[in-house]
């Protein structure tokens, strides 16, 4: 059957569904958006208001800066414990990559720690950190830190055995083979944890803020929840969206930008 | 870079072994738990062995099991609805390209949204009670349950499919046969990450939420400053955790053997 | 140049036996020679020209360059590899460059080096592509810039032209050759092909596996230069004789292996 279609049949449904499947998401949200409004007015209940309340109540919001404020508190959590744990991430899982005893020593916990529930940690930060920012950037690095260790310890076990041996050959000392070989063979799959990192850093974020309760996004949000105002919880809930997705579209961007040598057929399958 | 041994002596090599070096780091982080704990830990910081001796009171009072069944209660519906919901909305998703392409936005977003900021709603719409845990357990579940079977049905290798067909097999027969045995090591994977996810929400339902159950004994020892009490607890809900989700991998392979690890690292987040 | 004697080691096979890679082998490479290593797979030749670069370590013998004893990596050694191991991230000038700049060479002098030795393998204009944008063949044309770029007092290669197709691989050679003649150095180059061995060689080591010796060493007395005609060379009476010779030996050594059928091959 296939040598019967001319050859540029196989190529050409690759391209086809991406140049589609942008506006077809546009349509799929605007008409999620439609059926939101006509659903919210017919219910006529407070916990599920339309989206133009929805949208008015984020307007007033923002205008008397409530959002911008606690947004701001919000995004320096996040910054400052993404950072802490990007850093723990590419030390750690290196050093877990490179060295057996280093992931002998860490592997099982930091597996375990992966799937655990992060948030049980969040009452030992509050009792020993108290009820400020540490406690808050504590929980995100749990959340987020995990998955960069694992991604990284894969990705640095896999660089191909012969770029390690080429750049023995040339004399390259454990930094130089680390910084300029490892690291970056390593990149594409490295950045893929990252994303995910960041991903559940902004999760970490705010359940976090929700269960410190005295600052940024979380606060507000558990605060109109128990004034039974459901337009601001989901006005807020756009807002976390919104972080979340431009977070994570940050992290594509710096990727695309390190990893533009990957060849296109490679980066498909992952 | 000569002449070396190829064989240590075994002693050295029992030394040497990953599991001396997994008991070595649990050592030293008890005992660098122990020493910090008992000179600067306070009220607040307990040591280790207080702790242990804590953890295993727990095991002996009523209260504690209650709280843990209480809590399993909204676990394990919740996590019967996402699987029962997931598996074959995603199989639906896997198998209709314009299905898939219309919801691909909404799971992308869902992927990336903290569902615990939905709690507030939850609570302002059913309450306090066991549904509302059921259901944010559920929606904690049920989106990787549904992204993972949709990835499992698309990878299904299309030369099987042809294969199928070509013998003259009905649409039917393709599922049974083909579809559904190629896209069962990915269900699994859903399955189990998905558990996983279950037991994060239990876990978030009950700090954020609901102060009864494990969550409750939590608040409860913390406002009483029974510090060991709450690292018990603590150490108590972890290890559930890690139990569930290392029965998930074992049934993970037990029903798909096959599954191989990366197409896992693929699809979980 | 390259001095090896007593040389041996023994691996640790998959089912836990003990596989003897190298079973004593001597050999001397002289100053300037173009010395080809040619042997049925398994026989250890990759193993010993590791040993040589110091990737490999070994469990008895001694192997010495230009009298200093290997003890690891060093830069009067490079190497060539099979499989190319360019950085697919950097550009055909960084890659060149890579041996260099590991070396402290500052970046004027290391990018002027590299731009020259680009041009001697036929790429300029290509400094600026990354790996993935070129043929085989222009990989491994950048590997051996790579490798000829720190100025090496001896050249090993690993079977360099084994993953390029046939017509690729003859002009690779015949540039080697060129290459090689107009600047000689000591190389030892690893093969499965006899034509190839023979082509490029001044002598030819025929090696036996399980454990990995020398079997025969040949030698090619085959006019200098060789590049300037390279068909001529190959109907020439004692080329078509060599290879004859050759075959014969390897095909002798390949029943041999088929009367022992239980041993399992190793690289």
């Amino acid at each position: 059957m296939s040598a019967l279609a001319p050859p540029r049949a196989r190529t050409a449904p690759r391209f086809e569904p991406r140049a589609r499947r942008l506006p077809l998401g546009l349509v799929s949200l605007a008409a999620g958006a439609v059926l939101w409004e006509v659903v919210g007015r017919a219910a006529g209940v407070p916990f599920f208001p339309p989206l133009s309340e929805v949208v008015a109540t984020l307007a007033a919001m923002t205008a008397n800066g409530e959002i911008l404020g606690n947004l701001l508190v919000s995004l320096g959590n996040l910054a400052l414990g993404f950072a802490v744990s990007l850093a723990a991430g590419l030390v750690v899982g290196t050093a877990m990559g490179r060295y057996r005893r280093v992931k002998a020593a860490l592997g099982v916990y930091v597996y375990a720690l992966l799937t655990a529930p992060a948030l049980v940690f969040a009452p030992i930060f509050f009792s020993v950190l108290g009820p400020g920012q540490s406690s808050i950037v504590a929980v995100v690095f749990m959340y987020s830190a995990f998955i960069m260790i694992v991604t990284t310890a894969d990705a640095v076990e896999q660089v191909p055995a012969h770029l390690v041996e080429m750049a023995r050959s040339y004399g390259a000392n454990e930094w130089q083979l680390v910084t300029r070989v490892i690291l970056p063979a390593a990149s594409p799959t490295i950045l893929a944890g990252v994303r995910l990192g960041m991903g559940r850093a902004v999760t970490g974020m705010i359940n976090g803020e929700m269960f410190i309760a005295v600052t940024g996004l979380g606060r507000i949000v558990t605060q109109a929840g128990k004034s039974f105002d459901g337009a601001a919880v989901l006005a807020i809930l756009l807002v976390v969206i919104a972080v979340a997705l431009a977070s994570v579209a940050l992290v594509q961007f710096v990727d695309r930008r390190l990893t533009g040598w990957v060849p296109d057929t490679a980066k498909e399958s992952r | 870079m000569t002449a070396y041994p190829t064989r240590a002596p075994r002693w050295k090599r029992v030394l040497d072994s990953d599991r001396s070096y997994r008991l070595l780091t649990f050592a030293v982080f008890a005992a660098v738990w122990e020493v910090y704990g008992t000179f600067w830990g306070g009220l607040l910081i307990p040591t280790f062995t207080e702790t242990a001796a804590a953890f295993a009171d727990l095991l002996r009072t009523a209260a504690f099991w209650d709280a843990l069944w209480v809590s399993n209660q909204a676990l394990l519906l919740g996590f019967a609805c996402a699987v029962a919901v997931g598996v074959p909305l995603g199989v639906l998703l896997g198998r209709f390209r314009l299905l898939e392409r219309l919801t691909d936005v909404y799971l992308n977003i869902l992927l990336v949204t903290p569902m615990a900021a939905i709690i507030p709603l939850l609570i302002m719409s059913v309450g306090f009670g066991l549904l509302s845990r059921v259901i944010l357990v559920a929606l904690f579940a049920v989106v990787m349950v549904v992204v993972n079977v949709r990835t499992g049905v698309r990878q299904v290798d299309p030369g099987l499919i042809q294969m199928a067909r070509s013998f003259g097999a009905s649409e039917r027969q393709l599922w049974r046969d083909v579809l559904i045995p190629g896209a069962l090591p990915a269900i699994m994977t859903g399955i189990r990450l998905g558990l996983g996810r279950a037991v994060t929400g239990m876990v978030i339902v009950e700090l954020l939420m609901v102060s009864l159950a494990l969550g409750g004994l939590i608040l409860q020892f913390r406002g009483t400053f029974n510090a060991a009490g709450l690292y018990a607890v603590i150490a108590a809900v972890l290890i559930e955790s890690l139990l569930l989700i290392a029965l998930a991998q074992r049934l993970e392979r037990l029903i798909a053997p096959w599954a191989s690890t990366h197409q896992q690292g693929k699809a979980r987040r | 140049m390259i001095e090896i004697s007593g040389l041996r080691k023994t691996f640790t096979g998959q089912d836990g036996a003990p596989v003897q890679a190298l079973g004593g082998v001597d050999l001397t490479v002289r100053d300037d020679e173009f010395l080809t290593v040619l042997g049925p797979s398994g026989c250890g030749k990759t193993t010993m020209l590791k040993m040589i670069a110091g990737l490999q370590t070994w469990d008895a013998g001694e192997i010495t360059v230009g009298g200093r004893p290997v003890r690891g990596p060093g830069p009067d050694r490079s190497m060539v590899f099979q499989n190319f191991a360019l950085l697919p991230w950097a550009t055909v000038l960084d890659n060149v460059a890579f041996g260099l700049r590991l070396k402290g060479v500052g970046k004027a002098e290391r990018t002027e080096r590299a731009r020259d030795l680009i041009a001697k393998v036929g790429l300029a204009g290509f400094e600026s592509k990354r790996p993935g944008e070129l043929s085989g063949g222009m990989q491994q044309r950048v590997g051996i810039a790579r490798a000829l770029a720190v100025e090496p007092q001896v050249l090993l290669m690993d079977e360099p032209f084994g993953a390029v197709d046939e017509q690729t691989r003859r002009l690779l050679q015949e540039e080697l050759l060129a290459i090689w003649e107009a600047n000689r150095l000591t190389v030892v180059f690893i093969t499965h092909s006899m034509e190839e061995a023979v082509l490029l060689g001044d002598r030819v080591v025929l090696m036996s596996a399980r454990p990995g010796q020398i079997a025969e060493i040949v030698d090619v007395p085959l006019d200098r230069p060789r590049s300037s005609d390279v068909g001529g060379l190959e109907r020439s009476r004692e080329y078509v004789e060599i290879t004859a010779h050759l075959w014969d030996r390897l095909r002798d050594m390949h029943e041999e292996h088929r009367a022992a059928p239980s041993e399992q091959a190793v690289r």
